[in-house]
């Protein structure tokens, strides 16, 4: 990571922007939302591999900052949100896609599942992601 | 099982608050299939998005809005070692991928 953000210092112009974009482990909440409004049902699970990268992320910059290649102008977070129609294919996404970052146990799911079928007609489940966003300049 | 990503847009939203995108020469790194590229890129002089994963790039360009064409393009590279020349850009994004 380190070598990558040396690499991105020498192609930047003089004074230019590094933004730094990702998500953050936050044992992120799963929410059923229908027209009404929406509802926190549990949290996932984290991973250790996911707690790991976010940590080496952060030792990256600080390593970049101390290297003095960008000084940090302004950060912030935000939700970013996954959508799914049902709760089951929710499950399948994060055993899919997430499976080393993050877990849904049995007894979440169902709660989900539950809350999603006594929701309006027009329920969805979604899962609220933890963003990070942090603006750099070139020093 | 597909999921709908941020249909309220609230990543490019701010992005777009935290960055002016105008006329600058842009590299997103970690660009995937684009996702994010297009959030910003037509304010842009140039985006140029990189990403070591080829089948995402191909559908990148075949998303790649028609006004869009000319000014923003893909390349398979890593951020480890770009084929730029040094100081080539005003702006660098990490696309989840730090």
């Amino acid at each position: 990571m380190v070598h990558a953000l040396n690499e991105i210092h020498r192609i930047l112009k003089p004074g230019g922007t590094l933004i730094d974009l990702r998500p953050l482990e936050d044992s992120w909440a799963v929410e059923v939302v229908d027209s009404t409004g929406w509802q926190t049902i549990g949290r996932l699970k984290d991973q250790e591999i996911g707690l790991a990268d976010d940590e080496a992320a952060n030792q990256a910059m600080k390593a970049a900052e101390a290297n003095r290649w960008f000084s940090q102008s302004k950060n912030t977070e935000f939700p970013f949100f996954y959508y799914w129609d049902t709760p089951s294919d929710m499950k399948d996404f994060i055993e899919t896609e997430w499976d080393i970052y993050e877990k849904i146990d049995d007894a979440l799911f169902k709660k989900t599942a539950a809350a999603w079928a006594s929701a309006n007609a027009d329920a969805r489940v979604r899962v609220r992601v933890k963003m990070w966003v942090a603006v750099w300049k070139k020093t | 099982m597909k999921a709908q990503k941020d249909p309220e847009n609230k990543e490019g939203k701010l992005l777009n608050q935290f960055v002016d995108f105008g006329k600058k020469r842009v590299l997103e790194v970690g660009c995937g299939e684009g996702r994010l590229t297009w959030k910003y890129a037509s304010a842009s002089a140039l985006t140029i998005g990189i990403d070591p994963d080829h089948s995402a790039l191909r559908i990148a360009r075949v998303d790649s809005p028609y006004n869009l064409h000319e000014h923003v393009h893909f390349a398979g590279a890593s951020a480890n070692n770009t084929p730029f020349s040094k100081e080539t850009f005003d702006i660098a994004v990490l696309a989840w991928s730090l």
